[in-house]
Formats: structure tokens, C-alpha cells, sequence
């Protein structure tokens, strides 16, 4: 029976769209103050971002942070089509918060698709005022004149070099400006050149050769000294006391710094700041001594019984025993681990400001922090993005930086605080374990006719790593919509249900590259799998027979990957090899299908074979595109074959990562993608592929074995 | 205490004996081509080159390196000109993020090196060591044999 739907409900208060967009119930926001307002970027905000510089140079402000998803390179080609110029005259600037309005955290593949576009629009309005301010300089209509990749021109002769025209009075645009532009972008491949070129990401002369500062730990200040905090080891507990006597001894120790619960201690060089925090005694009351055991029971779906808390669709009449498939899919805890750790610099200026360089998805939120926390007017606060050593969701809340701002205050120096391995396990946040109850049927003919998904997960958007009890009760009542992302399947049936249940865990859980849709991708990636199965039908023909007819895009992808992978001549019925596909959408608005063809060795499960197709509509950079399509496939491989963060008396057990096995070269197989383009405009490729990964492999394992796989991580062969 | 840090002939402070040559070559010598990642040398990403062998910088102490040449990232490029690894890695647009990206080109470097034929197998068991977290692997694999052959050329 069709009935009301949660999922309108959620997009009505606003959470349709990504990340953490805006209010969950009215009161839910006075308690979050410090987060800045979601607005979408506005051509207003675009003003700020583009201009032409005396050295000849066009400066592009990137409103949206870069961790190697390769938002900057595609932001200079796209600002370069519309001046009609190439990317080396586009100077990419990470702005701090001080230059630029306030802006949207980079989440949720939504740079290029929503700043792409308006970034083109402010190219395009520059590029009109660097003619018209010719042509104001040369008394000549300004019809005549054309821009050329190093001027303006008069009849074919460079008449001004932009140096020229960039050292008199700044260029302004403004929103009305920015607004009525007519970009190329977007009016077909006509305009285009650097548009669709393939350029490798952004600084990578200086990531090859250490040439310059790149990271938050390139940047050395003055004075600056090294901080780390004193945390409790266990999950739920909490330091009673720090004794830092023994730290005496250790040349470079500067000393113990204690404010309320919060202690740290500080030394010259880093050295010394290790060999402090070995000898540093710490009484620490433990938390309860829960393991991983205990966290997969507290989401374990089939201990629920009724129906889950929320619904996110409820379509048809569903259908009862029996069931084709019956099936309980669990998905472990898995960490970030970002190569980089968490690092920032903080610094309190005689003007009674505060400076903080980081590497985070986030600068305002981090501002509006720091300046709350130390009762600063947010013009008082400046945040440096820098680059990151890896983002995949964990760097949207504040952590070192508040760690280093504290310690700067304390002890009156710039601080750097940068999280040790340990730290980055420990304090960090995690992907949540969930569990997943599928009740599939279909008729002889393949045609689904009931999809039940039910499924209980740990937290991700309101995640109890960036808020307070007050806030995770404001929100209890709402369905988190990160563990609900992407858990719709894209499939036909007569009668649909998904249905989920958020629970609080004692870990920190919270995004993690795809949200929700990693998990929910690979459970209906295997659960459709499972049915084609049980029917007899070819996994590709249940997919394509099934999918929604609105989503024409997917069947393309999905019929390209196994034309790539010559899907339909895989060798069959050996029990040391096998084939699996999988495909899905990501946010509505990015498709991604992959094959992949495992094998069987001694040392395990092995990916062998690696096929995708992929469509996040108009591609920017194509190498950049591939690029993050190769990443989330290796990401598919290592949640499947790899990934699980264990948890064992009561703390996080891996200090490094010899305890967290990451994908290595001799898992990662040749790849080969295709880029299809179903739409005229940008949309987003960080997450898309993360959908397809996973389960293309474990279904190639099923296939070999005729077993389902059922959890994540596959342990053996 | 003297050492050799690519090519130049520098005096490293006695009482920085104990400190991680890591931090001495980031802090002391203000380089940013390794990286911490770590410390305790389970991802590679501070990979140096010590006497022609890839080490592992986090753990390896500032008074080991006395009277060695050490070779960093910085290091790489003779006379302005980039080593061939690195052209390699720029050919194949290698980095994602890039951070874990010394590592992997030192460790190369050392390995190429030493064996400049190296076989797909031996590659692997070398290159396994070192982490990178955005999955640029099938990359790495490409750059690598094309460091090969850019280096035969050069021979």
C-alpha cells in the first residue's frame, strides 16, 4: 500500500540535496550555531572569486577545498574557456576565509556541479569587462575587440597584454554582471578547448618535487612550537588525571597546559613531544569494555522486530512469504585513514586575532568554531585551507585545529598540533557498521514483484563526533540522510519497502566517501544478485530488465561496462574464477556500472579484471574524472577484500596502520573506464564509483562459489 | 654531526641526535618532500634514500644518517631536470591527493636504482610496502615501467 513517505518529508525540511545542509527541526539549529548557512553559491559570491592581476595572471578563488578530487585543475579549465585563454594564465588561489564569502563545505561530489557553472558565469562577465575596459582605452567600440590567448586584440593585432590592462584599477563584475553572462560551458562543445582536456591535478610539479608548501605541515611559523592532547584511550572514557613529571626529563619538553578537562602538553621539537607523551602518566577511567562483537549486535537488523523507525519508501502492496531471497548483509566498521593525519597550525596575533592553517573540507565551519570557542567576532578569525592528504568525509568537523587553537592560547605560542596515527584511529571518526534484511521476490520471468530492504545502522550526519547530546536528541526523531543515501533501489517492482532504524553507538561514526550509499549500494548490488540467482537469469539481464525507466542513464552504463568486460563470453562454472558486475547511482544525478573478475590464489580472493563505465555528464577533465573513478574502484575492492577497524576492550585496536589493512599495488588490477557524458552539465565524480565497487567483486566471488556473500569484509578464500 | 643531504655537505646538531630523521630533514631543514604519515613506519610516505637504500625516515634516527648521503625528494632532480621517475609520474598523472606520493617515487627510485630491470613481481613486493589511500596503484604500475624505459633511454 502506497503510504506516506519520509523521504519527501526529509526534502521538504531540506536534507534532499547533501552533506549537512540545513536544519533538522526548528530547534535543532539554535543548538549548531557555529555552523555557517548552506546556502547554495550565489552569483554574488562569484564576484569575489575571479580577477585579472597585474602580472598578466587571472586569479581564480576556489570557493571549495582540494584533496586530490581535482576540483582546482577543473576550475582553471573552465574559467580558461571563457577568457578564451590557457590554464597556465589561470592562477589557482586556495583563499582563507577572509577573501572570499562564506561557502558550502566540499561534500558530496558537489564542487564542479554546483561552482563549476558559476565560475564559468564569472569568467564570462570578466571577460567583458577586460573589453570594455579596452575598449574605454582605446576609444574603439568594443565589438571590434577580441580576447587572445595573452590580450585583447584589435583586427587581429594584440592591442593590450593583460598585464597592461591588469595594472590599472581592479575589474569589477557584479552579480548582475555575473548573472547575465552567457557562458561557453554550457552552450555545447563549440567553446571549448581546455573543457574537456585531460591535465593532471592540480600542483603536481611540487607534489613530485617538494618544490614548495603544499600541506598544513609545510607551514612553519615563527616561534611555532608542537602540541599534541591528552585523550582517553578507551571509547567512553575519560582522563581523571595527568601527571607530567617524568616529561621533565626530556630536552625540548615546554610543559603541561590543562583548561577544565582539556590537557595537552607541548615541547620544541617533535621528537621530544613523542618521547614526552611516552613517559606522561595518565589515570584514565575506561569505558565499557565493548568489542566489535558488541557494535555489530547494537545494529544487527534481525534482532528489530515491527517496523523500523523510519521510512524512507513504502510503495505497493509487499508481498509475505515466501520469499525468493531472504537474506542479512552486515558491512563492518571501517576507517578513513587518510595518509595525512589531521594537522593544523593555530596563532593568536597582537591585533587579537586568531590564524589557523589546516587541511579541512570545511574552513568556515572550522572559523565559526574558533571564534566561538574564544568569543572572537568571525572577522577576527582567518582559516587557511590548505591542501589535503586525503579527505573522504573525515575532515567536515573541527579537530586538531581547535586542538592547536587551545594550546596556543595556553602557552602563548604558535602551535602546531598534528594527530598521531594512533589519534587518527582513536579520536577520529569511523564509517558505521550496519546490517541489512532483504525479502525479495520475483516471477519465472526475472520481473521483481516485491523489495523489502530493512536495515540498522550507526550515525553519519549527525554524527556524534561534531554534535552534543542536546542536538543528537533534536535530531533522533528525523532519519539520519546520510545512512539513508542511495537506499532506493533504481529497480522496478510491484511493491517497494526500505525502511531503516539510526542508532547511536558508543564509537564515533560518521561520513565516509559515499555516505550511506557504499553500504546500501553494495547490500541491493547483492541482494539483486542473489535473486537473478535464484531465478536462473543472467545478473546483467535482471538489472537491465528491472531498471526504472527514468533511469535510462544506468542501463546505458551498465550495457557499456559489459560490452568493455565481454561480459556475455566470461568463462563460467569454475570454482577458481569468477565474473560480477554491479552498478547504481549516485545522488541522483552521477551512474556508474563496473565488472570485475576475481581469482582465486593462495594468498587469497584476487581482482584480476576491472571494467567501468561511468557517467557524471559534461566531463571537465577526463584524466582527473578517471582519476576518481580508479579511486572509488580501488576503495570498492578494499571494502570488500580488506577493510574492518576492530574494536576490542573497550578501545579502537589498530595504533597504526601495520593493524589496518589498506588495498596495495598487488591488489589493484589494470582498469579500464569509459566516460560516457548524459548530460550537458557537470555534475560529480569524488563518490560516484563507490556504488559499483564493492559489490562487482563480491558478486564475482558469489559467482565462483555460488555462495552469497554476506559480509563485509570477505575474510578468506 | 656531518652528513650528506642531497649532495651538499651539512652539519646536523648533536642534540638532535635521537630525534626521527623525519623530523630533522622537516623542521630542522625545512623540506616538505617527506611526509609524516605514521611514525612508526608502517605507510612509507617519509621514504628517504640513505646510501642508495630507501629508509624509512620516521624511524630512523637523525644519528644513524652521520657520514651518509642522504637523498630526499628534493634531491631527485639533477641541474634542474627532474628525474625520469618523476617525469614518469607526471607523464602518468600519478597523484590524486599526492601525499603519500614521496614515498612511492623514492622508494621507485631506490629500487629502479638498484635493479633497473625489475620485474613485475619484484615491483609489487617492493611497492606493497608503500600506502597510498586515493588508489592510484594501476598508476603507479604504469609510471614505474615507464620510468624503465625513459631510463634505459637515457643509459
Amino acid at each position: 500500500m502506497a503510504s506516506f513517505s519520509r523521504r519527501r518529508f526529509l526534502i521538504a525540511l531540506g536534507w534532499g540535496a547533501a552533506g549537512v545542509t540545513a536544519v533538522a527541526g526548528g530547534g535543532a539549529w539554535a543548538l549548531m550555531p557555529t555552523l555557517p548557512p548552506r546556502n547554495a553559491p550565489s552569483a554574488a559570491d562569484a564576484t569575489a572569486w575571479l580577477s585579472l592581476r597585474p602580472d598578466g595572471f587571472f586569479e581564480l578563488y576556489s570557493s571549495r577545498a582540494e584533496m586530490g578530487q581535482g576540483i582546482s585543475m577543473g576550475l582553471r579549465q573552465v574559467a580558461a574557456d571563457e577568457l578564451g585563454i590557457g590554464v597556465q594564465r589561470v592562477r589557482l588561489v586556495q583563499p582563507d576565509t577572509s577573501l572570499i564569502p562564506v561557502a558550502r563545505s566540499t561534500v558530496g561530489s558537489d564542487a564542479m556541479r554546483e561552482t563549476g557553472p558559476l565560475v564559468a558565469h564569472a569568467a564570462a562577465a570578466l571577460a567583458g569587462a577586460v573589453l570594455r575596459e579596452a575598449a574605454r582605452r582605446l576609444g574603439r567600440p568594443v565589438e571590434k575587440l577580441r580576447l587572445t590567448p595573452d590580450g585583447v586584440a584589435d583586427d587581429g593585432a594584440t592591442v593590450f597584454t593583460f598585464a597592461e590592462l591588469g595594472a590599472g584599477p581592479p575589474l569589477l563584475v557584479t552579480a548582475e554582471d555575473v548573472e547575465a553572462a552567457t557562458p561557453r560551458l554550457l552552450a555545447g562543445p563549440a567553446g571549448r578547448r581546455e573543457v574537456g582536456r585531460p591535465y593532471p591535478t592540480h600542483d603536481i610539479a611540487a607534489i613530485v618535487t617538494g618544490s614548495r608548501p603544499l600541506y598544513a605541515d609545510d607551514v612553519r611559523l615563527p616561534g611555532m612550537v608542537f602540541g599534541a592532547v591528552v585523550r582517553p584511550q578507551t571509547l567512553g572514557g575519560r582522563v581523571l588525571s595527568v601527571d607530567a613529571s617524568a616529561c621533565n626529563s626530556v630536552p625540548g619538553f615546554l610543559g603541561l597546559y590543562r583548561d577544565g578537562d582539556f590537557s595537552g602538553i607541548v615541547a620544541t621539537r617533535r621528537g621530544a613531544l613523542a618521547q614526552a607523551m611516552g613517559v606522561l602518566a595518565v589515570e584514565e577511567e575506561e569505558g565499557p569494555a565493548i568489542d566489535s562483537a558488541t557494535l555489530a549486535g547494537m545494529v544487527e537488523i534481525d534482532a528489530a522486530s515491527g517496523p523500523l523507525e523510519h521510512s524512507v519508501l513504502d510503495a505497493g502492496d509487499m508481498r509475505e512469504r515466501p520469499y525468493d531471497v531472504d537474506l542479512t548483509l552486515t558491512v563492518s566498521l571501517a576507517a578513513h585513514a587518510s595518509i595525512e593525519p589531521r594537522t593544523s597550525i593555530a596563532r593568536f596575533t597582537e591585533d587579537g586575532g586568531l590564524q589557523c592553517w589546516t587541511g579541512t573540507q570545511d574552513p568556515f565551519f572550522v572559523r565559526n568554531s574558533l571564534a566561538d570557542a574564544f568569543g572572537l567576532g568571525r572577522d577576527k578569525v582567518a582559516v587557511h585551507g590548505m591542501r589535503m592528504g586525503g579527505g573522504f568525509g573525515a575532515r567536515t568537523i573541527v579537530a586538531a585545529e581547535m586542538d592547536a587553537a587551545r594550546l596556543a592560547k595556553l602557552c602563548g605560542r604558535p602551535v602546531k598540533v598534528q594527530w598521531s596515527r594512533s589519534d587518527e584511529f582513536r579520536a577520529g571518526f569511523h564509517r558505521p557498521p550496519s546490517s541489512h534484511r532483504f525479502r525479495l521476490s520475483a516471477d519465472a520471468a526475472g520481473r521483481i514483484t516485491s523489495w523489502h530492504h530493512a536495515f540498522r545502522s550507526g550515525h553519519i550526519i549527525f554524527t556524534s563526533a561534531a554534535m552534543g547530546p542536546g542536538l543528537q536528541f533534536a535530531t533522533s526523531f528525523v532519519a539520519d540522510p546520510g545512512v539513508a543515501r542511495g537506499s532506493i533501489p533504481p529497480y522496478v517492482a510491484d511493491a517497494t519497502r526500505v525502511e531503516v532504524e539510526d542508532v547511536r553507538l558508543p564509537v564515533k561514526t560518521g561520513p565516509w566517501r559515499g555516505l550511506g550509499a557504499a553500504a546500501n549500494h553494495w547490500a541491493i548490488e547483492t541482494a539483486i544478485d542473489a535473486l537473478a540467482r535464484v531465478k536462473g537469469v543472467d545478473p546483467l539481464d535482471m538489472r537491465l530488465k528491472s531498471i526504472a525507466s527514468q533511469h535510462t542513464r544506468l542501463s546505458t552504463v551498465l550495457t557499456a561496462a559489459a560490452e568493455m568486460a565481454d561480459w556475455r563470453a566470461r568463462a563460467r562454472g569454475s570454482s577458481d574464477d569468477g565474473w560480477g558486475l554491479a552498478c547504481g547511482i549516485y545522488k541522483e544525478m552521477s551512474y556508474a556500472a563496473a565488472v570485475a573478475r576475481v581469482t582465486r590464489t593462495e594468498a587469497g580472493y584476487r581482482v584480476t579484471g576491472l571494467w567501468c563505465a561511468h557517467d557524471c555528464g559534461l566531463v571537465i577533465n577526463p584524466d582527473q574524472v578517471r582519476a576518481q573513478v580508479e579511486g572509488n574502484l580501488v576503495w570498492g575492492i578494499s571494502m570488500a577484500l580488506k577493510e574492518e577497524l576492530l574494536v576490542e576492550g573497550g578501545r579502537v585496536l589498530p595504533e597504526s596502520f601495520f593493524d589496518y589493512p589498506l588495498p596495495v599495488l598487488s591488489d589493484v588490477p589494470e582498469i579500464e573506464i569509459r566516460l560516457v557524458e548524459g548530460a550537458a552539465a557537470p555534475t560529480g565524480a569524488g563518490e560516484t564509483a563507490i556504488v559499483c565497487g564493492a559489490a562487482a567483486v563480491t558478486n564475482a566471488i558469489a559467482a565462483m562459489t555460488g555462495r552469497t556473500v554476506k559480509a563485509l569484509p570477505v575474510k578468506a578464500a | 654531526m656531518r652528513t650528506t643531504l642531497n649532495r651538499q655537505s651539512v652539519e646536523i646538531p648533536r642534540e638532535l641526535a635521537d630525534e626521527p630523521l623525519l623530523f630533522v630533514l622537516r623542521d630542522h631543514f625545512g623540506l616538505n618532500g617527506p611526509r609524516f604519515g605514521c611514525g612508526v613506519g608502517s605507510c612509507g610516505a617519509c621514504t628517504v634514500v640513505v646510501d642508495g637504500e630507501a629508509q624509512r625516515s620516521c624511524v630512523y634516527p637523525a644519528s644513524a644518517a652521520e657520514g651518509c648521503e642522504v637523498l630526499t625528494l628534493e634531491g631527485l632532480a639533477i641541474g634542474g631536470r627532474m628525474h625520469p621517475v618523476q617525469e614518469a609520474w607526471i607523464e602518468e598523472s600519478v597523484p590524486q591527493c599526492g601525499y603519500c606520493q614521496n614515498g612511492q617515487i623514492m622508494t621507485a627510485f631506490a629500487l629502479l636504482a638498484a635493479r633497473p630491470n625489475a620485474g613485475s613481481a619484484e615491483i609489487e613486493a617492493v611497492m606493497d610496502g608503500v600506502l597510498c589511500r586515493c588508489g592510484t596503484h594501476a598508476r603507479i604500475r604504469k609510471a614505474i615501467a615507464q620510468a624503465q624505459s625513459r631510463m634505459a633511454g637515457d643509459a
